[in-house]
């Protein structure tokens, strides 16, 4: 048998080999934990971005998102994202001044109503306090940059950020 | 080489006893088990018996695979059902989860979006250029229907991939089982004459979803062509462009995978538009099982041409002993050849010296990782059916 013949059979019975172990390999999470160690992360125009400060109002909270920049051709705006939770402990109307960029003064005065079905279309109005953010009015799920949407126990509010 | 060549009865050889048969599908049954054995253990009836049919069902069909030597027509049993059954299991789970399949902004946001292997391309650029994964899925378990994550679906193909290469093609794909079902139908073909440079139409969509996707920071061919949406899920239609994008992907899957796969007896989709399937024709180059023509059986007839479902046989490949790149190792050059001359080889041995034990090794991996995969989505969507009478 000729060294390339050999080799030839040898890979077969490794990818013979190979196609037995997988299972076994995915179910260590072996691939799960190589593909996380690349440090990949999900686009933030559908994440939201990192969580940067939570602002405590009573008995709910309002998570703060670092702004999210839309990539080269991208057809949205730049945008925060505002978190409400937990949404059983939001009154039936939120109606909030909101300091964004943590500067000590309200950016933006974010209301909606919480209705006690999950299922409701929701709708907010954003009013712009500082120009670096743009006004809403009556916005529901228009785009990924200007949304309003309920996630799991949480209000996710995202306002668009005005052109510089 | 005359296309109009005396079509040729198969040379069928007699078949392998059946105690040699049972003996070479002893692993398969064995693995089949051990794969399904965690559905044997589930309360529900509906799955205990889903897992059962199933694993019976892979052994059956490997069991004929040996016995009668061919590998395309029994092959093509459990690609249908994997095809028909995806539909229904996926269908179900996501009526079941979120009432709709359209796949609300809530799901995509929360990264609850499940992944499947069609944008693995499309994500490369992206990924290799920002590390940003353009899909609302999750990167980790424990998210998407499935809970498997995108980490878990390229784990998965990366495995497949390595041990079949465009073989995904034949063993895995869980939506070419409808066209190739569909082409199945009609005994003759309506539609003869197809331009070979058709062929070409996967790498132009893989060329140009991959840049688009770059450029627009989106799974492109999920969001605009992808004609399986109209069978799986698809972009809830908010707004005009919506219902645009729901219309391309119902017009794409009724012409490529209903009626043209029925007016030419090929995979039209597979063969002239799937950018996957491009993708994978490079993975060809690295797997070590492949189809070779001997030359020195070869008449040549062109059955093996006619009988290729993506066209990967040509004259000069022929000439040349070899398929194209874009060979899924269907098997049916192989069974179709009236003198043995299409024979499966693994790269480095001589060609048509001992085809079988190519064809051994190359069907224990690809049935070991079409039980494991296809199999498991195949009880998954019986469960559901039997669900309804049990």
């Amino acid at each position: 048998m000729k060294i390339r013949e050999k080799l030839g059979y040898t890979a077969a019975g490794l990818t013979v080999l190979a196609a037995v172990l997988t299972p076994f390999l995915l179910m260590t999470g072996l691939f799960t934990k190589g593909f996380a160690a690349l440090g990949l992360h999900v686009d933030e125009m559908y994440s939201g971005g990192p969580k940067v400060r939570t602002i405590k109002t009573g008995a709910y909270s309002i998570d703060i998102h670092r702004p999210v920049s839309p990539h080269l051709l991208q057809s949205e705006k730049p945008f925060v994202q505002l978190d409400w939770r937990p949404v059983r402990a939001l009154p039936a109307h939120v109606s909030d001044a909101v300091d964004v960029d943590g500067d000590g003064r309200p950016d933006v005065r974010v209301s909606f109503d919480v209705p006690k079905d999950p299922k409701t279309p929701l709708r907010v109005d954003v009013e712009a306090l500082n120009p670096h953010y743009e006004a809403m009015r009556d916005v529901g799920k228009e785009r990924f940059s200007k949304l309003i949407v309920r996630v799991d126990d949480a209000i996710l509010v995202r306002v668009p950020l005005a052109p510089q | 080489m005359a296309t109009e060549a005396r079509i040729l009865p198969p040379r069928v050889p007699a078949p392998r006893t059946i105690g040699r048969s049972v003996l070479l599908t002893l692993p398969i049954a064995l693995w089949s088990l051990l794969i399904f054995s965690n559905s044997f253990r589930q309360p529900n009836r509906s799955v205990q018996i889903a897992g059962l049919l199933t694993a019976v069902f892979m052994m059956a069909l490997f069991f004929m695979m040996m016995r009668t030597w061919s590998t395309y027509r029994w092959r093509r049993w459990f690609f249908v059902a994997l095809g028909i059954l995806f539909p229904v299991g996926f269908i179900h789970t996501v009526m079941v989860m979120r009432g709709t399949m359209g796949i609300p902004m809530e799901e995509m946001i929360a990264g609850r979006t499940p992944f499947c292997f069609m944008p693995i391309p499309l994500l490369i650029l992206p990924a290799a250029l920002t590390r940003t994964v353009v899909f609302p899925g999750s990167i980790l378990p424990g998210a998407g229907m499935s809970g498997g994550g995108i980490a878990a679906m390229f784990g998965l193909w990366l495995a497949i991939t390595i041990v079949v290469g465009k073989g995904w093609c034949s063993y895995a794909c869980f939506f070419g089982g409808i066209e190739e079902g569909v082409a199945s139908v009609p005994k003759l073909p309506k539609l003869r004459k197809i331009d070979p440079r058709w062929r070409y139409g996967p790498w132009a969509v893989l060329l140009a979803m991959v840049l688009l996707s770059l450029a627009l920071f989106e799974p492109a061919y999920c969001m605009w062509l992808c004609p399986f949406k109209a069978v799986s899920e698809y972009v809830a239609a908010r707004n005009t462009l919506g219902l645009v994008q729901n219309g391309i992907f119902i017009v794409l899957f009724a012409g490529l995978v209903i009626v043209l796969p029925w007016l030419t007896k090929k995979r039209t989709q597979c063969a002239f538009f799937c950018p996957f399937g491009a993708f994978q024709s490079i993975f060809n180059k690295t797997s070590v099982f492949e189809v070779k023509i001997d030359r020195t059986r070869c008449s040549p007839c062109v059955l093996c041409q006619n009988a290729c479902p993506t066209m990967s046989l040509t004259e000069e490949s022929i000439a040349q002993g070899g398929t194209l790149m874009s060979c899924m190792k269907c098997g049916a050059c192989v069974d179709v050849c009236p003198k043995h001359a299409a024979v499966w080889h693994i790269k480095g041995t001589e060609v048509a010296v001992k085809p079988e034990r190519a064809r051994l090794m190359l069907l224990y991996s690809a049935w070991a990782m079409a039980v494991m995969f296809g199999g498991t989505i195949i009880a998954q969507g019986l469960a559901t059916l039997l669900h309804v009478f049990i």
